[in-house]
């Protein structure tokens, strides 16, 4: 009993939220229109957490993405005033992403420097190119084609009775590829099964033949990688690119892997459980607005249930 | 009268049987030897008596005094002090720092340390043992080992009132020392002698027990099986006392002639912790590596896994040289590893026995573009746990429910699972139950009578003539010679480990 409580503690919290909104806020919250905006909402954060997951597989983490973010906002901004094509300005960020993540990747595994040390200064690192990159400035209006920023405000209709009932945004859309696939990765392939050993046991996987060095580089290119398609897709909401706006991302995204590592038995990250950690943050976010909370407030509502959903499972604990 | 006694002392760990009324005594000022083989019980009770692990019967008497020892604080009240093989120092603080450790620093105005007391206080220490050479102001990472065991030594002379240290417990003390630092330390446990405090000395090291020690006590199996007095007995002896008994038949026989071509062939081999390892291995045959702890047993596997990197000589299987030096290498060349430390280096202990079978395999386990087929994964683990006969609740239990001896199967199960020519097997019997050991070594046979090479270290002497053609002595990192195990009786063996 108590054991099935630690393991859905976190689920049950999550549908206690959405009920307790749902009380609260009869006419809006429970809506399909609602449900639609909180997925673009949470897009962004989502693919962030959703990749940040191959990380904290390993036992590892990223402190980087949301600079990483930003810095690839800038990249994309910056060749699209320089006139380059859209698909030019985009590749270009998410290179910049995967080599990002690499360097990351590389002093951890290769330098052994500690995840936390090393991401904390490739964050500095980034957001110090970002603003270089950037002179400082936002970069706006003309420079942001049309065809970019027109993604995020896209969708795929679906008429209901012959008339059009519902759009499902496009950024969610691929919030929900990106978990596909992180899903098929982790859980389907022989390479998310040695990321898992290798946070289960990092010697035993060693002497085992996995070749942990090499996976460890390729996870936190893949970190990168997903951070890069979170700015660029934030960076399409807002029409714009400016070296800070990806920075709140990193520690949301954290946090949500941390709530879904409360619901595993074993205390491991799973996406599908990153999932619902990025639901939480973002019905959160969205039934607190609506009933005008004040947004100090729905910061410390939000630590404190981090810190509920933790304490009331056994990850995060000293282990004897 | 005996300064302290113990009788009757009893010890299991989830059913396996570390002491079984065992007893120990020890007079005022004497220096009291401890052996034993590894696994005797030793180190068992010296946790007793420190009140690290409660005993589950045992009658002390202290003086004549019947005592306890429930805790750490209580064995130190009564005068214990340890100087364990690894000394808990903290290098960065200074020397002086490091023996007023856990005490009260002298003070000027109430607040401030008092540096020139506190290192005159230190110093008056190390002068009580004769020790001029450490200046009390450097920082304790600068010494050499054998001083900072002095160090600490020194640290257990300033105590107040009743507390008086009454019995050091050396456990290995010279292990890490030079010849130089071992004799500052002899002088120093007969200046200790000298004050009335005893000493109970635990090594390996025949020569040097015999040199310093009074009495020694013999353990085996958990028990006590004699008290001598040095000057009436011999090496010999000791030797014979500590291991006692003959090879039981208890290792399954071997099935086929050993082959004719050498599989495995090192040449002057040199890493980081071994050097002139020479030695040849034929398919079908088991060779196994012995030695006093730590003399560089387990090393010599972690060279051929590609752990430690070759420095000089040379390795080769097949009659070709290996070529990337590093596991994932090796595993694919079909040599498979068994870890010394099941649980630290073999298993993910939270993760289903499929998984930390299949791990090396996953690739040939796998379609096309990495994408894992379950069922193929199911049907593997299946079958290899049926071979290892492996006991569990289905292939998705996770690895920590279960016993030690079916944690092992499941490495056992690991490492057999692609037909390795080469089996690096690191004590592949510790701590697993007598039932599991005999399945293990029907394992080892059935490979090997299949035409693998098996290289194997064990600290079970008997073990290892059991299962072994041949057997390789290592001396402190270095391959000393290499004997037919054919005849040869634990005792020979062990002697052969000493000077």
């Amino acid at each position: 009993m108590i054991s099935l409580f630690k393991r859905y503690g976190t689920l049950v919290g999550f549908i206690a939220i959405v009920a307790f909104f749902w009380f609260n806020l009869p006419d809006t919250f429970m809506t399909a229109r609602n449900w639609l905006n909180i997925s673009q909402q949470i897009s962004m954060l989502a693919v962030v957490a959703f990749t940040m997951t191959f990380v904290m597989v390993m036992g590892d983490f990223d402190l980087s993405v949301g600079s990483m973010a930003s810095l690839s906002g800038i990249t994309a901004a910056l060749l699209f005033s320089q006139g380059y094509p859209v698909a030019a300005g985009v590749a270009a960020a998410l290179a910049m992403g995967i080599l990002g993540g690499f360097f990351n990747g590389f002093l951890v595994s290769i330098l052994g420097i500690l995840p936390f040390v090393a991401t904390l200064g490739t964050l500095t690192m980034f957001s110090g190119l970002a603003f270089w990159l950037s002179d400082g400035k936002t970069i706006f209006g003309r420079d942001i084609p049309k065809t970019f920023s027109g993604f995020a405000r896209g969708g795929v209709d679906i008429e209901l009775a012959g008339t059009l009932a519902l759009k499902i945004p496009y950024l969610s859309i691929l919030a929900l590829v990106v978990l596909a696939a992180v899903w098929l990765v982790l859980e389907q392939t022989s390479f998310g099964r040695r990321l898992y050993a290798i946070g289960g046991n990092y010697e035993a996987a060693r002497l085992a033949g996995v070749k942990v060095r090499r996976l460890r580089m390729a996870a936190f290119a893949l970190t990168g990688f997903g951070a890069a398609i979170g700015g660029l897709m934030y960076a399409s909401r807002v029409a714009s690119a400016n070296p800070t706006q990806g920075s709140g991302l990193m520690l949301d995204a954290i946090a949500a892997v941390f709530l879904g590592m409360t619901m595993s038995e074993e205390g491991e990250p799973r996406v599908l459980a990153t999932l619902v950690g990025v639901l939480i943050l973002g019905v959160l976010d969205n039934g607190l607005t609506q009933m005008s909370v004040d947004s100090y407030i729905r910061e410390i509502l939000v630590g404190a249930i981090i810190l509920t959903a933790v304490a009331s499972s056994s990850v995060g604990k000293f282990r004897r | 009268m005996s300064f302290l006694e113990v009788a009757h002392v009893s010890k299991s760990y989830s059913g396996a049987i570390a002491l079984k009324d065992a007893r120990l005594d020890i007079a005022p000022g004497e220096v009291h030897a401890l052996m034993g083989e590894n696994g005797a019980g030793k180190s068992t009770i010296i946790k007793i008596l420190a009140g690290v692990t409660a005993a589950d019967s045992m009658a002390a008497t202290i003086d004549g005094k019947p005592v306890t020892i429930t805790d750490a604080q209580e064995s130190y009240r009564h005068g214990l002090r340890f100087i364990h093989q690894e000394l808990n120092i903290v290098p960065h603080l200074s020397v002086a720092e490091n023996i007023m450790l856990g005490l009260p620093y002298p003070r000027r105005f109430g607040a401030l340390v008092d540096w020139r007391k506190l290192n005159a206080m230190a110093r008056a220490a190390l002068d009580k043992l004769q020790v001029s050479h450490i200046d009390t102001r450097i920082k304790a990472a600068r010494l050499s080992t054998g001083d900072q065991m002095l160090m600490k030594i020194a640290a257990t002379l300033i105590s107040a009132g009743d507390n008086m240290a009454r019995l050091y417990v050396m456990d290995e003390p010279t292990a890490a020392l030079t010849g130089a630092e071992s004799r500052k330390l002899f002088e120093v446990i007969d200046e200790l002698k000298q004050s009335g405090a005893s000493i109970l000395y635990v090594s390996h090291r025949m020569n040097e027990v015999m040199e310093i020690c009074d009495r020694v006590t013999v353990f085996r199996d958990g028990q006590t099986i004699a008290t001598r007095n040095l000057s009436d007995t011999d090496k010999n002896e000791v030797i014979h006392l500590m291991t006692g008994r003959d090879v039981k038949d208890s290792y399954p026989p071997r099935r086929a002639a050993k082959g004719e071509d050498v599989l495995l062939e090192t040449k002057a081999l040199r890493t980081r912790q071994v050097r002139d390892v020479d030695f040849q291995v034929n398919r079908g045959e088991i060779l196994g590596i012995a030695g006093l702890a730590d003399a560089g047993q387990s090393a010599v596997l972690l060279a051929l896994l590609g752990v430690d990197r070759v420095q000089a000589g040379h390795v080769t299987i097949h009659g070709s040289p290996i070529a990337a030096q590093n596991p994932s290498a090796a595993w694919r060349n079909h040599v498979a590893y068994i870890p010394r430390e099941r649980r630290r280096e073999g298993l993910m202990l939270q993760r289903r026995i499929v998984d930390n079978i299949n791990l090396p395999h996953l690739q040939k386990l796998s379609f096309a573009a990495g994408f894992l087929s379950r069922r193929r994964e199911r049907r593997f683990a299946d079958a290899l746990g049926k071979k290892v006969r492996l006991k569990s609740g289905g292939m998705n239990q996770a690895c920590y429910q279960l016993s030690g001896g079916n944690q092992q199967k499941v490495v056992f199960a690991r490492a057999l699972g692609d037909a390795p020519e080469l089996l690096l097997l690191d004590e592949p019997t510790r701590g697993v139950d007598v039932g599991a050991k005999f399945d293990i070594y029907t394992l080892i046979r059935e490979r090997s009578a299949e035409g693998a090479a098996v290289v194997m270290t064990s600290s079970d002497l008997p073990e290892l003539i059991g299962m072994c053609d041949r057997i390789l002595i290592m001396r402190e990192g270095a391959q000393h010679s290499i004997i037919e195990t054919d005849g040869l009786s634990p005792a020979d063996l062990l002697a052969k480990f000493y000077d």
